[in-house]
């Protein structure tokens, strides 16, 4: 069932140079449709909102043995949640470039399914080796996309794209194969040592049947108990080396030069794919390793990413301020958005994790709806800059609608999906409070000062987004002025000049609905009611956060300093003149019981 | 090992071997002179001449001090690896100047020229 | 699932007919506070669905391309039910002391252990007390009633822009109930964030004119930056209290000590968390700083300044802090109450004196609603939550029949709004109904005797003597502050009405038109241009091609006389503008309707540290009906529970000589009002008193500046924006030079150093033979030495 998320796109993928060019679309259109099925049945097989570890496990054996790399297939919580993203993206992106591509359709269809194979690949794989060909191989479609598909400079956007995140993938690979090396030679060093490692990991038998043969093995759950054993100075280049990788693939704020170039110049469901799917692969990436292989080194150096993500957040949002490319101008602010999401990340509490995890499925959801909705505008005035276009509410209401529902999920308005995901992340960042004097918090090393910092880049969001809005979507109309278009027939809206074989009409097409209504509903949806996706991926938080404050609390005493114990203070803090009265007892309740649980995390789960 | 003790012990195996009956003085070593001999001599006319056919010549020329240099080895060691390896080089050689005469004659006719310096597409 | 339990057990409740929820019988007795509230059915859950529904159907509307008044009658008959559920709802609240809560379903709600403060739950839940109800009773009463009067003030606009104006106006009272009723910090957030998009949607309504887009945005971002404040205080209570809901955080409040046994007296949270919430009310209610962005949303039609800009949505910030003030009344020296008392009158005393000077009537309401605004929150500030509330339920009465009378003036006068060009309106031809409408609004803005906005004014001022100064700091400057402000206001009201209503009829018709969805070209700048600048030829240049709905222009032009919905709901508003004195009367032992409702709620005020023995008092003795009298003369302040050594007002009691004294003042204004813009005036453009006031010294010289609004828009810009604006441009050239610059530097590296081996390879296949045999020779040489 797993695999076939990945076959079926890639059998699509083979079908496309056989078929008719007339049917490529819509064999692009069925195949990424056909995908939905078996991500509908992973969704439906496993109950996943039941307490404790949800997942799904297909085993393809070994592909590589003496290296112990196996095609194995995974998905919990937090990957299913992705897979499905990934998964409706698909069609909507095949609809939404149904007129706008009309040269060289068969490149774009195959390369897009599969991209799509891809990202699947990278969400479910277990095995380290065939995560990074899947993680580097997503880089080889979007080039084709960008470069043959793209605007007027999408050659040097491709391959700075490429070259820039290509780099930073390398020196990630650097830092998992020291973990794999790390973990072989534990393995012949300490045989004692491996067979723990091996009995710990319980599930993954066969990887560990494939250790005793080699000691080499690339199994993500093996790794990760070694990894966690790793001494602090090890994770932290280890660490140090995939955030210069993955923190490229986010992007994190000094290194996201790459991504505004890349979705200026892509075609409308690179965007929408870049946006939705392909950020979220650095998101997942350092969810799973960097914090998940070095927890430790992720602790000590949380301030520095949370402030390189506040940094983001507040610089990204002023260049979105003074932009005139619209499409440049979310570009940006994915920027700052994905600063709200590591913010959240290396909160390290469940607030936190819970807001950023949602914050990738959010962002991925509005955001490329909002790319979809720039290029629908594009394809029918060929301009995206805001010296050219204004008042468009009054040629294309519908189009107009779309636009500032989106915008406002994109601002974070609440009872929509995006308030969900930033006040989480806000909140983690807040209750990240060295301190835990205070029962709200949770302890860790960031504060209420991230969360000021955060809450100003709410502002700024506000503002750049509706200065957008308040350009493209309201005031007085403004079109580009084309001497084809703009004759006597005054519907200015269809700028045919030749660019089409068929017009498109002033306001958005039945087709161009039907890609949005989806975006919008589950906008919606989230917003109100995101609770069964929080219960998906609660597990996979509470795994993190008890991975984390054990790591702090390993750190803290690596650096001699005392035990964070919420019960010492609270013994200083009760005088013992609250009980009295019917809540002096309720007093004395709450007084013994975190005594007894030193660690603030549950025990849900395995 | 040096030039010197190449030359004595072929001496001494051509000596051991009964020696041959035409060139009884000749050694190994000068087998190997007249061979590097050639192979200087074609890589000089490669180096400074133009001509593309003239070049293609002192291919050749390499290429026969190159068997000749095989051939006096298998006779050193009394075995037919080296002669076996030359008719093989051999068989090579004339299809390769077969074809590297059409390519020459195709390389005339794009530019009207001979001269070798006239294909300078890989300048960089 | 609770979810489709909780639509389950509405629909059940629809169909079996309204009231099953059996409510505990108890004995009535006051709010207490910390009390556990009681559990309610779904009923008060119909309240803040029924506009949701009617969003609903409009939207059907809009996909269905309706073209008729149905999202109208829409928008009317669901605020219209939603009042009687809440009028129903009151009675069953009534009927049981204390809160009750109604849970909907778990929103953001999610818990990472089992200790104190490790779950956070932000319910989509519903808090009601008698606060909740007095506010919801006239959100949704004057939500219908105005919805009715915008049927046909719209009415220009049947079509998309109707079905968009009456989607956003029921989204706003679905927003309003969830601020309003729900249960906890978030929901309040909610609410206070979608009402601040209804109203960015309103605001923008006429979306073609730059003004209005511009004012929209403002409004949303000054906003904004209040909610930040409201955000980081949730956040905090969060951080102290473990909980954000309210019955929680009262609970903790009453003992003293908060569930993880922090003792809140003398605790830094007692100043910093209703600090933040306070910047957050400031954003919401134009207080202070964030004032600015109010004037300017008088850009959107003029039913919506009526009901979100004047009566509703900007008393938010006066709830939030009723709402919380067991919170503000934590820090023994009420810090935090005493900023937001000064706070409030320096705000009402500067938005008068700007009033005062403009020239567009519906700029100077909007002023006038800053200035009230700010009456309420030194009400507030100096302990009478009851005198605030009670002046927010007058205000909203009166400031909405002023705003629909400017409206009805502007709808019928094509966009006209300037004072200078109208007059005499009331005497014309179906105008006696705005005209009395609007006499009957400016007598009770002006706080003329006996009317309800005297009574309502008259307890803040007095109040404001009463507070020791010991209390509250600068108390009785404060009172004087607001007593000047009464002053003014009173003055620029009437100028408002001598000059527009009475006087000479004479007219000039404005340059508006309605309906942004069916006209292309842009829309003049109504209410933008001030004063001077403005001249008439100006004007008159506007507005060709306006045909359509038959203001002919160009001297044929008519002025539009209401029709009935809009007449019925100025006589409905007006009536109740005056009945509204009634409630003062009602239930005269706790002052009044609102301080018997106050005295209910969480509203009450209690002295800090006396909420323990409040809680004690719950828990021992059962309540009686003296103690809710008793706790209402605390709420009033009229009799402290100790006798503390109260102010007066010239060494009089307040309370007896301030009817006097807010009385007469409330004269003189009219009285110079009547002298400087009535007397002798036989023109509309100007009166010759006025003339010779503005070539006088001190006034000519002020009002000016005063009419510039004191340049705080520009200072604003000056100080804020354009420094922003300026650091975005810089961090954009940064971000291209600098780091994309590293980056660009580090892929030239490998460029230079293939550019710097460039000239190696020559193209000439010598060249590379040469290089071939070098290097074997080289290779060659090598071995040989080696082996050597």
């Amino acid at each position: 069932m797993l695999l076939s998320l990945m076959i079926i796109p890639l059998v699509a993928a083979a079908l496309v140079p056989l078929v008719s060019k007339r049917q490529v679309p819509w064999v692009a259109l069925f195949g990424t449709l056909a995908a939905m099925v078996p991500a509908g049945s992973v969704l439906t097989s496993v109950n996943w909102t039941a307490a404790g570890t949800q997942r799904l496990e297909e085993r393809y054996g070994a592909w590589l043995p003496d290296l112990g790399i196996a095609l194995n297939l995974r998905v919990d919580g937090v990957s299913l949640a992705l897979v499905l993203l990934t998964a409706l993206l698909g069609p909507l992106c095949v609809l939404g470039s149904w007129t706008a591509i009309t040269q060289r359709v068969r490149t774009y269809y195959g390369w897009l399914l599969v991209l799509q194979a891809a990202m699947y690949g990278v969400f479910m794989s277990q095995d380290l080796v065939i995560f990074y060909i899947c993680f580097e191989f997503t880089l080889v479609p979007m080039f084709v996309l960008i470069s043959l598909f793209g605007s007027t400079n999408r050659k040097a956007a491709a391959i700075k794209f490429f070259l820039y995140t290509f780099t930073g993938s390398i020196i990630a690979l650097a830092g998992l194969v020291y973990v794999a090396w790390f973990h072989a030679t534990q393995m012949s060093a300490a045989p004692v040592v491996a067979s723990v490692v091996n009995a710990a990991t319980g599930a993954s038998e066969s990887a560990g049947a494939l250790a005793k043969v080699s000691a080499w093995t690339f199994d993500i759950p093996t790794l990760m108990k070694t990894a966690q054993q790793m001494p602090l100075s090890a994770q932290s280049w280890v660490f140090l080396a995939m955030m210069l990788g993955f923190a490229v693939k986010v992007p994190l704020f000094p290194l996201h030069t790459w991504l505004p170039l890349a979705h200026t110049e892509a075609p409308t469901a690179g965007s929408v794919v870049l946006a939705g799917v392909l950020l979220k692969l650095g998101t997942f990436a350092i969810y799973t390793f960097g914090i998940g292989f070095t927890p430790m080194a992720a602790v000590e150096y949380a301030p520095v990413v949370a402030g390189l993500a506040v940094a983001g957040i507040l610089v990204g949002g002023l260049i979105c301020w003074v932009q005139t490319d619209v499409k440049k101008l979310v570009a940006y602010s994915s920027v700052a958005h994905l600063g709200f999401c590591m913010l959240g990340m290396f909160a390290m509490n469940a607030a936190g994790l819970q807001g950023s995890l949602l914050y990738m499925i959010n962002h991925g959801l509005s955001t490329g709806a909002l790319f979809l909705c720039i290029g629908f505008m594009y394809e029918r005035y060929h301009t995206r800059s805001m010296h050219e276009i204004g008042g468009l509410a009054k040629r294309m209401p519908i189009w107009a609608t779309f636009m500032v529902f989106f915008s406002m999920a994109s601002v974070g308005l609440p009872g929509l999906n995006g308030f969900v995901s930033e006040f989480l992340c806000v909140m983690g960042a807040y209750q990240a409070e060295p301190t835990k004097e205070l029962s709200g918090l949770t302890g860790g090393n960031l504060g209420w000062k991230y969360a000021v910092l955060a809450g100003v880049g709410m502002i700024i969001g506000a503002i750049y987004i509706l200065y957008m809005v308040g350009k493209v979507v309201w005031g007085p109309l403004k079109e580009p002025h084309h001497d084809d278009a703009h004759g006597a027939n005054g519907h200015a809206g269809a700028h045919a000049g030749g660019h089409h074989e068929g017009a498109l009409p002033a306001d958005l097409t039945g087709r161009e609905i039907v890609t949005l209504l989806p975006l919008a509903v589950l906008c919606l949806g989230l917003g109100v009611y995101p609770k069964p996706l929080m219960q998906v991926l609660e597990p996979s938080v509470n795994d993190h956060v008890r991975l984390t404050s054990k790591a702090r609390a390993e750190l803290r005493e690596l650096k001699g300093l005392p035990a964070e114990d919420r019960a010492i203070y609270l013994k200083n803090q009760f005088p013992g003149k609250g009980a009295e009265g019917g809540t002096g007892g309720e007093g004395e309740k709450k007084q013994a019981e975190p005594a007894k649980s030193t660690g603030d995390f549950t025990e849900t789960g395995k | 090992m040096n030039p010197m003790d190449l030359a004595v012990s072929s001496a001494e195996g051509a000596g051991m071997l009964g020696g041959m009956p035409a060139f009884a003085g000749a050694t190994l070593m000068h087998y190997l002179v007249v061979s590097a001999a050639m192979f200087v001599i074609g890589l000089i006319g490669f180096l400074t001449r133009r001509n593309l056919i003239v070049m293609f010549l002192c291919t050749e020329l390499m290429f026969q001090a190159a068997g000749i240099a095989l051939i006096a080895f298998g006779r050193f060691h009394m075995n037919h690896s080296g002669e076996s390896f030359v008719i093989f080089v051999l068989t090579v050689a004339a299809a390769e100047a077969a074809l590297a005469l059409a390519l020459v004659v195709l390389l005339f006719r794009r530019k009207e020229t001979l001269d070798g310096t006239a294909w300078k597409e890989l300048k960089g | 699932m609770q979810l489709v339990d909780t639509v389950m057990s509405l629909l059940s409740l629809a169909t079996m007919g309204a009231s099953d929820a059996a409510l505990a019988g108890g004995a009535a007795s006051a709010h207490q506070l910390g009390a556990e509230p009681t559990k309610m059915g779904p009923l008060a859950l119909l309240i803040p669905l029924l506009p949701l529904l009617s969003v609903v159907l409009i939207t059907l509307c809009a996909v269905f391309k309706v073209k008729s008044k149905l999202p109208a009658w829409i928008t009317v008959a669901s605020l219209a039910t939603a009042f009687g559920v809440t009028v129903s709802v009151w009675q069953q609240v009534s009927a049981t002391p204390g809160a009750h809560v109604s849970f909907g379903y778990e929103w953001i709600s999610f818990s990472w252990g089992n200790g104190v403060g490790q779950s956070f739950a932000g319910n989509f839940s519903l808090y009601i007390d008698q606060l909740t109800c007095y506010w919801m009773l006239f959100v949704t009463g004057l939500g219908a009633l105005i919805a009715l009067y915008a049927s046909e003030y719209m009415s220009h606009d049947v079509g998309p822009g109707y079905n968009r104006f009456f989607t956003a106006f029921s989204l706003f009272v679905f927003s309003m109930a969830c601020l309003v009723m729900g249960d906890n910090l978030l929901m309040l957030f909610l609410g206070w964030e979608g009402v601040g998009l209804c109203s960015y949607l309103l605001i923008g309504y006429f979306y073609q004119k730059p003004v209005a887009v511009d004012a929209a945005k403002k409004a949303f971002v000054v906003n904004r930056i209040g909610d930040l404040g409201l955000l980081m205080g949730l956040l905090t209570t969060f951080a102290v209290f473990g909980t954000i809901e309210y019955k929680e955080i009262f609970k903790a409040i009453s003992t003293g000590y908060t569930s993880s046994g922090i003792a809140l007296q003398g605790h830094w949270s007692g100043i910093v968390i209703p600090a933040l919430l306070t910047a957050g009310a400031f954003g919401k209610s134009a207080q202070l700083f964030f004032y600015v962005w109010l004037p300017d949303a008088m850009e959107g039609p003029t039913p919506v300044s009526a009901l979100i800009h004047a009566a509703t949505m900007v008393t938010a910030g006066v709830y939030l802090i009723a709402r919380m003030f067991p919170l503000y009344t934590v820090d023994p020296n009420l810090l935090v109450l005493s900023g937001v008392a000064w706070a409030g009158a320096i705000t009402a005393f500067w938005a008068a004196t700007i009033a005062m000077a403009q020239f567009d009537i519906k700029r100077i309401m909007g002023y006038s609603t800053i200035s009230q605004l700010g009456f309420m929150f030194a009400g507030l500030g100096v302990l009478t939550t009851t005198g605030a509330t009670f002046h927010v339920l007058t205000h909203a009465f009166f400031k909405a029949t002023l705003f629909l009378c400017c409206g009805a003036v502007m709808h019928g006068f094509a966009g006209q709004l300037d004072l200078r060009k109208l007059s005499g309106v009331m005497w014309m031809k179906g105008w006696g109904i705005v005209g009395v409408a609007m006499l009957i609004g400016c007598l009770n803005l002006a706080g003329f005797a006996f009317t309800a906005g005297f009574f309502s004014k008259d307890m803040i001022l007095a109040q404001a003597f009463v507070t020791p100064d010991t209390k509250i700091i600068g108390s009785s400057l404060v009172g004087w502050l607001l007593l000047l402000t009464a002053l003014l206001t009173a003055y620029y009201t009437f100028r408002v009405f001598f000059r527009v209503f009475v006087g000479p009829v004479q007219y000039e018709p404005g340059d508006e038109h309605h309906g942004a969805d069916d006209h292309g070209h842009g829309h003049g700048d109504h209410g933008h241009g001030h004063g001077a600048a403005h001249a008439p030829a100006h004007d008159k240049g506007h507005g060709h091609g306006h045909d359509g709905h038959g203001h002919g222009h160009g001297g044929e032009f008519h002025p539009h006389a209401p029709g009935w919905a809009i007449n019925f709901v100025l006589a409905v508003l007006a009536v109740a503008s005056i009945a509204a004195a009634g409630l003062y009367f009602v239930n005269k032992d706790e002052h009044g309707w609102a301080g018997h409702m106050m005295a209910r709620s969480s509203a009450k005020f209690v002295a800090p540290g006396e909420h323990h023995g409040d809680h004690a008092a719950a828990g021992h003795t059962a309540p009686t009906d003296e103690k809710v009298a008793d706790a209402a003369h605390a709420s009033a302040g009229e009799k402290s529970a100790k006798d503390e050594e109260l102010g007066t007002f010239l060494g009089q009691d307040p309370h007896k000589v301030m009817y006097y004294v807010s009385g007469v003042l409330g004269l003189i204004g009219i009285g110079v009002a009547f002298l400087l813009h009535k007397q002798g005036r036989t023109q509309a453009a100007t009166s010759p008193l006025a003339e010779k006031m503005l070539k006088a010294p001190i006034f000519g010289t002020l009002a000016p500046h005063a009419q510039r609004k004191w340049y705080v828009d520009e200072i604003y810009n000056f100080l804020i924006r354009v420094p922003l604006l300026v650091l975005g441009h810089i961090f954009h050239i940064i971000d291209k030079l600098f780091v994309d610059g590293l980056v660009n530097l580090a892929g030239a590296v490998p460029v230079f150093t293939g550019h710097s081996l460039r000239s190696s390879q020559s193209g000439v296949m010598h060249r590379y033979a040469a290089g071939m045999a070098v290097g074997v020779g080289l290779v060659l040489l090598l071995a040989v030495l080696v082996m050597i």
